[in-house]
């Protein structure tokens, strides 16, 4: 028997095609956003807030990953005109290959921003490198306080976390005080926004996170080029 | 359940790197605690993707690679008990970069080399 001595990290391809992304994101001059919660944490309805608002002071497009039905994206294309839908076919995350494909039919020379709102799960999209510029991770209030504690990755690896559905803390037993300890306990310095998609609330304050973070990569990619 | 798109990841992998008429006996991986696989899943993933094929019955090996992180306040290694309190032993900020933990990584392949 013999001993072949390698190296090679698994996800070497996903991770090439993630490159190949962020180049031609960056060559287009678009940023981009991946969008990463739980299956039913307000992601969508999030978005449909987020493209009502936004329509006519930025380009968006969205790619909206699902297992199966194109229920999101056909929610979404009521507000903006570039939106795709991936189904994963059984698959828990996207991957960074699948949004190359899906970032194939978008006219990125066209769009100031990419939404990426990822399959809903907390935990296998984080590993995915997809070619964004920020990991944007989303707790919601009916999931439980425990969620960060459970989920440290996308903690650690998230530019802005949301805690959705605020609103609903009065019927809900949710315990902020543990919440932000357990966020805290892993990280300090990631942002955390609470808002709810659906009265409203906070729901500004994401968009001018949103807003900065579009002039900033702006900013970041004029100052690579001069 | 991400286990069976690493274990498919890592099937392409082993094809494109055993050489052509040799006998895979063994891989080894080093599995980040970040990640979140199931060695369990991986394990049945592996078996079920190579059977029938000129992999089956190839040992899949998995270390598990803990997480370590660096305090980014004054720059403390440590390596935490428990992955949801990274607060730095020396100065107690918890702004940690993560050094270890996370990844896949194809470490070594045993093979018969062909006659």
């Amino acid at each position: 028997m013999t001993d072949i001595p390698v190296v090679e990290n698994v996800l070497k391809h996903n991770d090439e095609f993630a490159q190949l992304n962020r180049d031609a994101l960056r060559a287009a001059g678009v940023s981009c956003v991946n969008l990463i919660g739980s299956p039913g944490c307000g992601k969508t309805l999030l978005l449909e807030k987020t493209l009502r608002s936004l329509r006519g002071e930025f380009r968006v497009g969205v790619l909206t990953g699902d297992i199966a039905t194109t229920r999101d994206a056909e929610r979404l294309a009521a507000y903006c005109e570039h939106v795709g839908q991936i189904n994963t076919g059984g698959g828990c995350h996207l991957d960074a290959n699948q949004v190359r494909q899906g970032m194939k039919a978008l006219p990125l020379a066209d769009l100031d921003l990419l939404i990426v709102e990822n399959v809903g799960n907390l935990i296998c999209p984080v590993g995915f490198d997809l070619g964004q510029d920020a990991k944007v991770g989303m707790f919601s209030v009916p999931e439980g306080a425990d969620k960060p504690a459970k989920h440290p990755r996308i903690v650690l690896e998230a530019g802005l976390l949301l805690l959705n559905k605020i609103d609903l803390m009065p019927y809900v037993p949710f315990d902020f005080d543990v919440f932000l300890h357990d966020l805290r306990s892993i990280r300090a310095d990631v942002e955390l926004m609470q808002l709810s998609a659906a009265s409203g609330d906070g729901v500004d304050d994401w968009m001018d996170w949103l807003r900065r973070f579009v002039a900033m990569k702006k900013e970041a990619r004029a100052a690579c080029t001069t | 359940m991400h286990e069976i798109s690493i274990m498919q990841a890592l099937l392409e992998q082993v094809r494109a790197l055993k050489p052509d008429g040799a006998l895979l006996r063994e891989v080894h991986l080093e599995v980040g605690e970040l990640e979140h696989l199931d060695g369990e899943v991986m394990q049945t993933g592996w078996t079920v993707l190579t059977s029938g094929s000129e992999l089956a019955g190839a040992v899949l090996s998995i270390t598990r690679v803990p997480v370590r992180v660096r305090c980014r306040v004054c720059g403390q290694e440590y390596e935490p008990e428990d992955v949801a309190v990274l607060l730095c032993p020396n100065c107690e900020a918890v702004q940690p970069e993560v050094l270890e933990g996370t990844g896949v990584l194809l470490r070594r392949m045993a093979i018969d080399e062909p006659d």
